[in-house]
């Protein structure tokens, strides 16, 4: 087997923009994933049987955080240049869905997301209007494309031992940070919200809002396995408008 | 008032690229109501709208951490349906009958998601023997027919939602009287804050995190004070 000395990687992270495009119950992001795969492990063999089953391969089952699904895609069309054991392949592929899955929602999902969108809401709140939306958009995706790339590179780059590129210290200190970070600007962004919200309340609804809320928190939490936001929100707009018909 | 038909379209084709962004292509958080409220408040001349619109939202979204399969409503479509009941109804009534229009678009948005993900099921049932044979022309064309088939659920959703607004707009706006319009408006902005906030308490749990909750919240009721 021979690997190829400039793989097609930006190929392959075009591809993984859309990893999720055919998302199903039976191979998750399976079929993406293949479709990622593709262009890295054309030159396998001659577009023969060795390509063929590799491609088979790499769009079966797979479930991670899809910004991290670069890694595995690397990982394996480099294991499978490297001539590693179709088996192993696959345990390497399942190996990687629950480190992947957990390390993207920790550092995306409830980091970096929360954290910029967080920055947004403050910036609407304190009158930046539209240049706080184009702010967010640039500065979430300047982290959200790094972490496509730098993934995608890494599976490359490590192959069968890309467990190792979980281990570097920038992300473990990036997934470290995020948590405080995006604690600390939530914190700053509610009080700054429910201003921005209540700007023209009369005094009296203000005080029918503090119970709502309240009330719609507590109970939130209390039946958070039942009750959803939208859920309650439903409801609770339905009730509005009764007791408002009743009570012209 | 309704918008223009050509304003509709631009709304319908925002919504689509919405809904797409949300899982298939390219996940780059234009679905966040904060982003698709405030363009779509652009695209009808109403910026005030959207942005007041995509804060209320972006405070459901908060209440959703979108993991594995679980199942979540839609919210940015949703949003901009929202919006668009909202911008005839100028005021507190706006506010009310958007989230009442974007609460029930986001409950369909979300139910239009595991339809499409058991049509992509079946679509890769049905190709399952020829998907082990390894042809790289069965994967694109599953792939590429699972994108299409969440545009077209996009358009679909964000076509229902304008359609709501439209109804909303035509039935609600001249006979909702005044003290309806502002219960409507304190249940939604109460809602968003309660859900808002339990969401973010779920991020932030029990640990050091919830020290550095506490100092933003001191900080930012700072801020509003000294404003």
């Amino acid at each position: 087997m021979t690997t190829p000395a400039r793989p097609p990687l930006g190929r392959s992270l075009l591809r993984l923009f859309t990893v999720q495009g055919s998302w199903n119950y039976e191979r998750m992001q399976g079929i993406g994933m293949g479709v990622a795969e593709q262009p890295l492990i054309r030159d396998l063999d001659g577009n023969g049987t060795a390509y063929h089953a590799a491609v088979a391969r790499a769009a079966h089952f797979f479930n991670a955080h899809p910004y991290l699904c670069g890694l595995a895609v690397g990982a394996t069309a480099r294991a499978e240049h490297d001539g590693v054991p179709p088996q192993q392949v696959e345990r390497l592929r399942t190996a990687l869905c629950g480190p992947l899955g957990a390390l993207g929602d920790r550092l995306v999902w409830a980091g970096w997301l929360p954290l910029t969108s967080g920055l947004a809401l403050i910036g609407v709140a304190l009158g930046l209007g539209l240049w706080a939306i184009f702010g967010f958009l640039i500065v979430y995706n300047i982290g959200h494309v790094a972490l496509r790339w730098w993934a995608l590179r890494a599976g490359w780059a490590y192959g069968g031992q890309v467990a190792t590129a979980l281990r570097e210290p920038v992300l473990q200190r990036a997934a470290t940070l995020s948590a405080p970070a995006m604690a600390l600007v939530a914190g700053v962004a509610l009080p700054l919200v429910v201003h921005y919200l209540t700007g023209g309340f009369l005094s009296w609804t203000r005080a029918v809002l503090a119970v709502v809320a309240a009330g719609g928190f507590v109970l939130l939490r209390w039946q958070r396995a039942r009750l959803t936001g939208l859920r309650f929100g439903l409801v609770l707009l339905a009730l509005a408008a009764l007791i408002g018909w009743f009570w012209q | 008032m309704s918008p223009p038909a050509v304003l509709q379209v631009m709304l319908l084709v925002w919504g689509t690229l919405v809904g797409l962004d949300l899982v298939s292509v390219p996940q780059a958080m234009i679905a966040r109501p904060i982003v698709a409220g405030p363009i779509a408040g652009a695209i009808l001349g109403d910026v005030a709208t959207g942005l007041q619109l995509g804060v209320l939202f972006e405070l459901f979204q908060y209440d959703i951490l979108p993991v594995g399969a679980v199942r979540y409503p839609e919210y940015g479509p949703a949003t901009i349906a929202a919006v668009s009941a909202a911008h005839a109804g100028a005021g507190t009534l706006g506010f009310g009958l958007g989230a009442v229009v974007g609460l029930i678009t986001a409950m369909a948005g979300g139910a239009s998601l595991q339809v499409i993900r058991r049509l992509n099921t079946r679509a890769v049932h049905r190709a399952a023997a020829a998907l082990e044979t390894g042809e790289p022309r069965v994967l694109a064309r599953l792939h590429i027919a699972g994108i299409l088939r969440d545009a077209a659920r996009a358009a679909v959703v964000t076509a229902l939602g304008l359609a709501l607004a439209q109804l909303a707009r035509d039935y609600l706006v001249g006979t909702v009287w005044s003290r309806g319009r502002v219960l409507l408006s304190v249940a939604a902005v109460g809602v968003a804050l309660a859900a808002g906030t339990a969401g973010t308490l779920r991020l932030v749990g029990r640990g050091p995190g919830l020290r550095w909750f506490a100092a933003g919240l001191v900080g930012g009721a700072a801020v509003v004070w000294l404003r």
